[in-house]
C-alpha cells in the first residue's frame, strides 16, 4: 500500500476513534438546557480533538520511520489528482451542512445543539473526503 | 461519446528498455510506482506533461507510446 494510502487510513481511522465516541455520548446526552458556555462539553470536545491531533501525529512519525523514503517524496499528480475530488465532493457537504447549521437550525435549535450540528458536518466532510480518496486509491484511479 | 479511449504501449516499452521497473520509470519522471501502475492499466490518464516525460524517456515519440482508438 503506498505511503499517501496509508496516511488516507490512518486519518479515517483517528477520526473514528476520536470522533465516534464523541458524538456517540453527545446524542445520548440532554444538552438542550445548558447554556453557553458548557466546561463539560468544551472538554468532551478537547479530549476528542487532542485524540485525534495524537493519532495522526503519532501515526505519521510511525508510517514515516518505517518507510523514510517513501515519506519524503512529495505528492505526485495523481495523488494530488485524487486529493482535488475528494475535496470537490467533500465541499458540497460541507456546504449543505453550513446552510442546514447556519440557516435553518437557528430556527429550531439553540446552543450546544448548532454547535455540535456544526462539528458534526464538519467531521463528515472529513469522512466522505478521506473516504473518497480511500476509494479512489484502491481503485486505482 | 466517441467509444474511444487512450492506450498505451508502456509495459512494453519498458521490456524493450531492458525490463526497466515501474519504480524506475517512476522516479526518472517524477511520479510513484503506483502511479505508472494505474499509467500502464488504463486507470489513470497521465497529465500531457507527465506523457511527454514518459515518452522522452524511452526516446519515442508521444504518438508511440500513447493512441486514441
Amino acid at each position: 500500500m503506498p505511503y499517501r494510502e496509508k496516511i488516507v487510513w490512518l486519518s479515517l481511522f483517528a477520526i473514528a476513534v476520536a470522533f465516534i465516541p464523541y458524538f456517540t455520548y453527545v446524542a445520548i446526552t440532554p444538552t438542550a438546557s445548558e447554556g453557553l458556555p458548557n466546561v463539560r462539553q468544551l472538554i468532551l470536545y478537547a479530549i476528542a480533538a487532542g485524540v485525534q491531533m495524537s493519532i495522526l501525529l503519532g501515526g505519521r512519525m510511525w508510517l514515516a520511520a518505517r518507510s523514510p523514503e517513501d515519506a519524503k517524496i512529495p505528492a505526485d499528480e495523481r495523488d494530488q489528482a485524487i486529493s482535488r475530488n475528494a475535496i470537490r465532493v467533500s465541499y458540497f457537504v460541507l456546504m449543505a451542512g453550513t446552510i442546514l447549521v447556519g440557516v435553518i437550525m437557528p430556527f429550531t435549535h439553540s446552543g450546544w445543539q448548532i454547535v455540535n450540528a456544526a462539528l458534526f458536518m464538519i467531521v463528515l466532510a472529513e469522512v466522505v473526503n478521506y473516504s473518497i480518496a480511500a476509494i479512489s486509491y484502491r481503485r486505482q484511479a | 461519446m466517441s467509444g474511444k479511449s487512450i492506450h498505451n504501449r508502456i509495459r512494453e516499452l519498458r521490456f524493450l528498455n531492458g525490463e526497466m521497473t515501474q519504480a524506475d520509470l517512476g522516479n526518472q519522471i517524477g511520479v510513484t510506482r503506483q502511479t505508472i501502475a494505474a499509467i500502464e492499466k488504463g486507470k489513470y490518464a497521465p497529465t500531457l506533461e507527465a506523457a511527454f516525460k514518459i515518452a522522452d524517456v524511452f526516446g519515442v515519440g508521444l504518438d508511440e507510446v500513447f493512441t486514441w482508438a
